[in-house]
């Protein structure tokens, strides 16, 4: 198997952007990835496209995506693929471009996402989103993906003790992080207080344990670890990546208090890389709801299952604790452009493991390994990337 | 705009959500429901005997959908009722369902709690009336 580094990346910001379609989004976040490439990129190196995307622009294009995209930006002949795992479909695409060059069938390989989730009206929205999880049985007992989730949260309540206050300790964090993150949708501060008082959405849940509806999209560069210093003297090396399912309904899997496809993924990618979560430097980790955050945690091995919390409360997840999770503001606060997410992640860890985050204030200092963690709805799929820095 | 489930598509699932059907695998013994076309507890057994679930259970898990956080198709329900419950069951047979609750208590409803399966409409679509189980306290 051939090692894998990222050369480039590029994310358009977070957000509300009514002037811009997913293929204004896609050339945006090409077109910074294409800069970050420091000895420059004949773009006609590119040997395939994974892009993901979920509602391919709210269902404006529902075939053959990829190849519209990509002839958006002047490569019209690249071999492109929209690839869909509904909330990680952008780790799909990564994972997907990471095994293409692993293989040696391709030396250079785009893996991208994008969502456009802001020009459609709120009651299709809210299709949208909720026929990703089990549709014949979830969805007609008149639950969303925010009913599944407090699902989880009611359980992990009941048998780790888990209290409302951790979950709103998670998106205040997430919030206080997204302040600096020049990409972010929410860059606004919020109290623990503030975020216990929120309008309901599913009990436990208020509108702060939720993330967002976002526009977005995300580009990666991955190349042969053989031909990454041609390109620069910083890669970041992919020395990790896993990808695993599970039942899609949650009444079909035998725990709430966890997620197995996290799980195995997380083994997976460990394995490759040969480094363990006590490794790990920093991550981003797929807070689509607040419990999401604090299950990711026992899934990635960063604390026991039912311990989570204690982490929280200790501080050690802030972005100036042992370990920052989702320094970038996470999908609460960075936004939530569904397809875009997964990408948008490695995007952000390519910069700080670059020493190139936009805000000063907001590099992570001396991260050696860092970890994304992008899952698909409620836990149907799951993908998990390790990366290193590559100067050192 | 709502969840899209045919009426045959529908249809197919009768004997599931208005019988609560499910499939005895003969390499096992344990109940699936819904069914699968390969057991889920050995993952080996593809040959199964119907059986009629008692429609008793307890709470696993809840939720309560605030009626901005209702699906398309639940909106009304949702504006009439302010809110309504979804619950986690585990069904005395061992499988567990989701499910909304009728009736919940007016102290709350708790993890562990006793429950009944009803009969009760579910939602319409495409001008028919689609009827199920929900749950009720027992």
């Amino acid at each position: 198997m051939e090692n894998v580094a990222i050369i480039g990346a590029g994310q358009t910001k977070y957000g509300d952007f009514p002037g811009m379609g997913v293929k204004e989004l896609f050339a945006e976040a090409y077109l910074e990835m294409l800069q970050s490439v420091d000895r420059g990129l004949e773009q006609q190196r590119i040997g395939a496209a994974y892009i993901g995307s979920l509602s391919a622009g709210s269902g404006f294009q529902l075939g053959q995506l990829a190849p519209l995209l990509m002839g958006h930006v002047g490569l019209p002949h690249v071999n492109a693929v929209r690839i869909e795992n509904a909330c990680a479909s952008g780790g799909y695409a990564l994972y997907n471009a990471a095994c293409a060059v692993a293989s040696g069938k391709f030396d250079m390989v785009l893996a991208a996402g994008v969502e456009k989730m802001r020009d459609v009206s709120s009651n299709k929205g809210r299709y949208w989103l909720g026929v990703s999880g089990d549709t014949e049985y979830e969805r007609l007992a008149g639950s969303t993906f925010a009913g599944i989730y407090a699902l989880m949260a009611s359980r992990y309540m009941h048998e780790y003790g888990l209290k409302r206050e951790h979950l709103s300790m998670v998106a205040a964090k997430n919030h206080c992080h997204a302040v600096a993150n020049p990409k972010a949708q929410f860059r606004k501060e919020i109290t623990i207080e503030q975020a216990m008082q929120g309008v309901p959405v599913a009990h436990p849940f208020n509108v702060w344990d939720c993330s967002p509806t976002s526009d977005g999209a995300a580009v990666v560069l991955l190349c042969n670890a053989k031909i990454a210093k041609e390109f620069t003297n910083k890669p970041v090396y992919l020395k990790g990546f896993g990808a695993a399912s599970d039942y899609l309904a949650i009444h079909d899997r035998d725990s709430m208090t966890r997620l197995l496809a996290t799980r195995r993924a997380a083994t997976e990618a460990y394995k490759q890389a040969g480094v363990g979560p006590e490794d790990i430097n920093f991550a981003e980790v797929h807070d689509c709801f607040t419990i999401a955050e604090i299950l990711a945690y026992g899934d990635l091995g960063f604390a026991e299952e039912g311990l989570a919390q204690y982490l929280l409360e200790e501080g050690f997840t802030r972005a100036d604790g042992k370990l920052p999770v989702n320094a970038s503001g996470g999908l609460k606060a960075k936004g939530h452009p569904i397809g875009a997410t997964g990408c948008g992640m490695a995007s952000e860890v390519f910069k700080q493991l670059r020493d190139e985050a936009q805000e000063p204030s907001r590099q992570i200092k001396n991260a050696r390994y860092a970890l994304s963690h992008n899952v698909g709805g409620s836990g149907g799929t799951a993908a998990v990337f390790i990366y290193q820095r590559g100067d050192a | 705009m709502s969840a899209h489930i045919s009426i045959p598509m529908y249809q197919r699932a009768v004997p599931q959500r208005y019988r609560l059907t499910g499939k005895l695998c003969k390499s096992c013994g344990k109940i699936n429901f819904p069914p699968k076309a390969v057991c889920k507890y050995c993952l080996q057994g593809a040959s199964f005997e119907d059986v009629r679930l008692s429609g008793r259970g307890a709470v696993y898990s809840y939720t309560v959908i605030a009626g901005g956080g209702a699906p398309p198709e639940f909106e009304t329900e949702a504006r009439c009722k302010g809110s309504y419950p979804v619950l986690i069951v585990e069904l005395e047979e061992g499988p567990r369902v989701i499910t909304q609750m009728v009736n919940p208590p007016e102290e709350g409803i708790a993890i562990g709690m006793s429950v009944q399966a009803v009969f009760r409409k579910i939602y319409e679509e495409e001008g028919v009336i689609r009827y199920g189980f929900k749950f009720s306290p027992a």
